[in-house]
């Protein structure tokens, strides 16, 4: 008599692809966090226990220094140069959101400078970005 | 001398866990590093400057923001946490109050950050703020 039942192998699940799949997730992120880069000045945040997010969808960030120097996108803007750049930014997108990041030591009369142009764009939301206490 | 031969099972080298748990991290690592470009703060709604809101004088509590970061009120001076007792009590009285922070061009940012986040707290909804007019 022949036996034909065969001998039944161990269930096993091949994880040989289980790396690779997750080293193009890693190249996938790190290229998606590249193009999120953004431009940062080195400032010393204001500090808040209440705060929301004022991040939208378009950002347009203005960075102001103690020392007064505005910046954004690693343009130093002044005076008429600061409204051009509002401007630009609001007709390249209507819904962009602007949001004034300043040194906890600056005087306030700088981030009214900002405020004051944007008063007169009649721009009507501002985000004041400050982090967490 | 009888030699004898075994064969090893060969393992797969597609499952050393350690490679898999590696690259997990460091994909946790740059996901939670994409979320720190998340810009947070105050959302605040700016007045026109040609069409001035005409506002009850009751309904207004002005308070002034010195240099040093001191807060006047009526020529009084009051601690950030009295402000909070004071802005309870007049919400109470009037709930449309309008809270007017004048602030001095030389006071310092943070300053005013924290008089704006004790307004937050006590969620007045009527906030206006504006600087002192430089000599």
């Amino acid at each position: 008599m022949v036996n034909i039942k065969q001998k039944r192998r161990n269930p096993a699940i091949t994880t040989s692809s289980m790396s690779d799949i997750g080293f193009l997730l890693l190249i996938f992120i790190m290229l998606i966090s590249l193009m999120n880069q953004r431009y940062e000045e080195k400032i010393n945040y204001s500090e808040s226990t209440i705060l929301e997010r004022t991040q939208a969808d378009e950002n347009f960030e203005i960075w102001i220094q103690s020392n007064g120097k505005i910046t954004a996108n690693a343009e130093v803007l002044n005076g008429a140069k600061l409204e051009n750049a509002i401007i630009a930014a609001i007709a390249e997108n209507p819904g962009v959101r602007i949001h004034i990041i300043a040194d906890r030591e600056t005087p306030y009369k700088y981030v009214n400078e900002v405020v004051s142009v944007l008063q007169t764009l009649q721009h009507r939301v501002v985000s004041f970005v400050i982090k967490e206490k | 001398m009888i030699k004898r031969f075994i064969r090893h099972n060969v393992e797969d080298a597609g499952s050393s866990g350690s490679l898999n748990d590696l690259s997990f991290l460091l994909i946790i690592f740059f996901i939670v590093i994409a979320g720190f470009n998340v810009n947070k703060g105050f959302l605040l709604n700016l007045p026109s400057k040609d069409k001035p809101i005409v506002v009850n004088t009751q309904d207004i509590m002005k308070c002034s923001l010195t240099q040093e970061g001191q807060l006047f009120i009526d020529d009084s001076e009051v601690k950030i946490e009295e402000l909070s007792d004071l802005i309870v009590e007049k919400l109470k009285t009037w709930p449309n109050m309008t809270f007017l922070l004048v602030i001095n061009p030389d006071t310092q940012y943070q300053k005013v950050v924290d008089v704006i986040s004790t307004i937050r707290k006590l969620k007045v909804e009527n906030f206006s703020f504006r600087m002192e007019k430089m000599e």
